[in-house]
């Protein structure tokens, strides 16, 4: 229990700081930049309820914010990725398959389930967020391009880093 | 009531999601016309700081290439305000001083007389006796040249004498260098009437050929005045901090030759 606590919370804080200090500072064009925090939410455990994924997605959201100084913007964006979450795995996967697994990973899932997973995901999230900065700036054709290029490239930096942070315990299993 | 417990129950993720996100939705509509001052000033403590450290650690990267741009602009700049100090005749070269980046390859402080090697030699124009500065104020004055090297003598030299002028009431006198450390450097000459305060500005007269007249050469620390003299003499410390001397310029004072000409003729 305290295992995954802390693992969690290592997870955020890793997260965080990949994010803040080196995905952000990536930008081709004006809107097409990695975002990879989201992942935070997508690898929770399946059993995770409900409402506390969506308290972890403001909470993840809000740090973001709190660096960004974007106050709610990616609260925002992250918690509806988080409340979409259940529904987006109820459609892709069947209910007993789900029991027999603990949580969603490549690993478990296999590697095309988890890009249409996070593809899905990340669509959302970046969908919510630029329309919510819309409220700010001009939201035109381009933006909605490079909305639609955002998601793939920040679904490949996310698969990357899985790869990268592979856990090398699996590997002894197997 | 009962009814509106089950309701809850059984929508709570759903009820949850809409009240976040309205929190998060009035949170962005309220940071809209105060460009979130409230909320930065919230994050600067924690966010501000790592992204302090993190600017920080990538400034090391590009400090170097940084050094080259801003060392090249400020040549460029004092080149400029020499063009508007005589803004006569469009038609002839006046700039009678012009300036050029050098760096410093070896430097000594802690010798009687000190000498400065800097990467700049007759194939870039450097000559005998041109004055060499740095962005803090004088460093010295050339004194021998190879094809691609200069050595300067440094201001931290015993032979070496600069003509100075007090900045506040235009008085003229001489720093010299006695070999008492290299922060501090002592002003002869000064006429023995003249009120000298501590921290009072030096600058550069511009009676030598090798310095324009108002750079920087340090501030009066200690002033003694003697009973028997007409001159009193003060301790300075120097502007230039030679210690740590990495960017200097080389002043070329274009119209040398024509002023040596008229000393010779006398």
């Amino acid at each position: 229990m305290y295992n995954t606590l802390i693992k969690n919370i290592l997870t955020f804080i890793g997260l965080l700081l990949l994010q803040v200090l080196v995905f952000d500072n990536i930008r081709f064009g004006n809107f097409i930049h990695p975002v990879i925090y989201v992942l935070f939410i997508m690898v929770l455990p399946f059993k995770t309820p409900h409402w506390r994924l969506i308290l972890n997605g403001f909470l993840m959201g809000i740090v973001i914010d709190i660096f960004d100084g974007t106050p709610g913007l990616n609260a925002a964006a992250t918690t509806l990725a988080a409340y979409l979450r259940p529904y987006v795995i109820g459609i892709m996967t069947r209910k007993s398959e789900l029991e027999k697994k603990e949580k969603p990973t490549v690993e478990l899932m296999g590697f095309s389930w988890f890009l249409v997973y996070s593809l899905i995901i990340l669509f959302f999230h970046n969908f919510a967020f630029f329309l919510l900065e819309a409220f700010s700036f001009k939201l035109s054709g381009v933006v909605f391009l490079e909305i639609l290029i955002s998601v793939p490239v920040s679904a490949f930096v996310i698969l990357l880093l899985l790869y990268l942070f592979k856990p090398i315990k699996k590997n002894k299993n197997l | 009531m009962y009814n509106l417990l089950v309701f809850i129950k059984k929508y709570n993720a759903v009820l949850l999601f809409l009240l976040v996100e309205i929190v998060c939705v009035i949170m962005i509509i309220n940071s809209l016309p105060y460009h979130n001052r409230k909320f930065v000033s919230m994050s600067n403590n924690i966010s501000g700081g790592i992204h302090t450290m993190s600017a920080n650690v990538g400034g090391y990267f590009s400090l170097k290439s940084e050094n080259e741009i801003l060392s090249q602009h400020n040549t460029l700049l004092m080149n400029e305000l020499e063009k508007r100090r005589f803004p006569t005749d469009t038609m002839i070269h006046h700039e009678k001083f012009t300036y050029m980046p050098a760096h410093v390859i070896s430097n000594s402080i802690n010798r009687v007389n000190n000498f400065i090697l800097i990467d700049r030699g007759r194939l870039d124009g450097v000559a005998v006796d041109m004055g060499v500065m740095c962005d803090g104020g004088v460093v010295g004055k050339v004194v021998n040249v190879s094809n691609h090297y200069a050595s300067v003598m440094s201001m931290l030299n015993t032979e070496t004498i600069l003509s100075v002028r007090f900045a506040g009431n235009k008085n003229i006198a001489s720093v010299i260098w006695e070999s008492d450390g290299y922060r501090h450097g002592t002003v002869k000459d000064i006429p023995a009437h003249l009120q000298i305060n501590d921290g009072d500005t030096l600058v550069t007269s511009g009676f030598s050929n090798s310095f324009p007249a108002g750079i920087m050469v340090g501030t009066v620390e200690d002033v003694i005045s003697s009973e028997r003299s007409d001159f009193s003499e003060a301790v300075m410390r120097f502007s230039t901090d030679f210690s740590t001397l990495q960017h200097v310029y080389v002043i070329k004072n274009n119209f040398k030759a024509e002023i040596d000409s008229l000393c010779t003729t006398h």
